[in-house]
């Protein structure tokens, strides 16, 4: 019974990880507009090229009338006429406006199949005066369209294709959440038997915790360095998880300081307590309280929409199961190599 | 813009393709890491098994 269900956890995280890597590379990104050229317009007529990245938002066959573009100055709207279309980038022709509320403009593309693209600040006309767009250079807004993206990832400006790293990096941190609470019970169950079985489980786990950990603090900032512009920001997220990294390390310090001392199944599980109340401090309560680049939190709006995403959850939810798994499996390897190592010196 | 990015080769490969390769790099760390892992604990245990092999005999 104990067999196959060993069999059914493990093969369940190896296929539920295949299936996250096949999925996660596989799904296409949705269309986003990622740049205008020029972006520096003056008033005269003027032809603009809108670039998109993602899948397709348009076929070859496609023909320019059934696209529109709108440009945004303020709350009022400025008409453009689509010349040309290609699978990733528009053409438009833009009589720009003498005067309008704000000279930076920002770009709507209306597509039949991919629904609204929209990219803000897209231009700047520097020789505007302030004041209404005249009735002639002015535009309504189309009807909204419920476009079928089909299985997709949203896009997000900035983050863009690195989207597909929530099924990498996140699950790190919910596999080392996962494992340091485990050895927090078994440090409370190690102070009130003391017995070296829970000594040994607890520090089994926090060795696989700080694997998934560092990986983390790794993927993290290279992820940051390629979004944010810096591979490390002095951020409370990012300096609480580093941290907690950091205090892990000072138990593993404090085992191998104490040697074979007999009181050091205790202290590490007191250090280990100590350590687990700072981890849920650190990565779960102060940050709610701060400002934060870091999403998930109040106050940014970077990837609330991943939330509401399907697509996305239907393979973030199998990696932070599959990714536990693992973890869990890793820190039973360990865990019956340092009971194997005990045994031996032991005799 | 794709110009200028090829200048400086790194950022020409993460940032060339619409940031794909960031999640190759993250991937290949992941993976690293963990095999890294399995190999300090593949280490341990050559090491066990052979303090039990001189235990024996």
């Amino acid at each position: 019974m104990k067999g196959s269900w060993n069999w059914f956890w493990k093969g369940g995280s190896v296929l539920l990880l295949t299936y996250v890597v096949v999925r996660g590379f596989c799904t296409p990104l949705q269309p986003g507009l990622v740049s205008a050229t020029p972006s520096q317009l003056s008033v005269a007529p003027q032809v603009v090229d809108l670039v998109a990245v993602g899948q397709p938002f348009a076929t070859s066959e496609d023909l320019p009338a059934s696209f529109d573009v709108v440009l945004r100055s303020g709350d009022q709207l400025i008409r453009t006429d689509v010349v040309a279309i290609t699978p990733h980038s528009v053409r438009i022709q833009i009589d720009v406006p003498p005067t309008m509320p704000s000279r930076a403009l920002d770009a709507y593309l209306f597509t039949p199949a991919s629904g609204t693209l929209f990219l803000g600040n897209a231009c700047f006309v520097e020789d505007a005066a302030k004041g209404d767009v005249p009735p002639e250079f002015s535009a309504s807004a189309p009807d909204p369209q419920e476009p079928d993206l089909g299985f997709s990832f949203p896009y997000q400006p900035n983050i863009m294709e690195s989207i597909r790293n929530l099924l990498w990096h996140v699950p790190m941190w919910f596999a080392m959440f996962f494992i340091m609470g485990l050895g927090f019970v078994a440090s409370l169950a190690q102070l009130r038997t003391d017995s070296i079985g829970w000594d040994m489980r607890a520090e089994a786990a926090v060795k696989t915790g700080l694997v998934f950990g560092l990986l983390g603090l790794a993927t993290g900032s290279l992820w940051a360095r390629w979004t944010w512009g810096a591979w490390w920001v002095s951020d409370p997220q990012l300096n609480g998880a580093l941290v907690t990294v950091l205090l892990y390390s000072g138990y593993l310090v404090l085992r191998s300081a104490m040697g074979d001392d007999d009181r050091v199944g205790r202290l590490a599980a007191v250090y280990n307590v100590f350590a687990f109340v700072m981890l849920v401090i650190l990565l779960m309560v102060l940050p709610r309280y701060t400002e934060s680049l870091h999403p998930g939190k109040d106050g940014n709006p970077g990837f609330n929409s991943y939330d509401l995403d399907n697509s996305l959850r239907a393979v973030f939810y199998p990696a932070v199961i599959g990714w536990g798994a693992l973890c869990y499996w890793m820190y039973t390897l360990r865990l019956r190599m340092n009971r194997c190592a005990h045994h031996l010196l032991s005799r | 813009m794709n110009a200028l990015l090829l200048l400086n080769s790194l950022e020409g490969f993460f940032f060339g393709s619409g940031k794909a390769h960031v999640v190759t790099g993250v991937a290949l760390i992941i993976l690293a890491g963990i095999a890294v892992s399995l190999w300090r604990m593949d280490r341990r245990l050559s090491q066990l098994e052979k303090e039990s092999r001189s235990d024996k005999s």
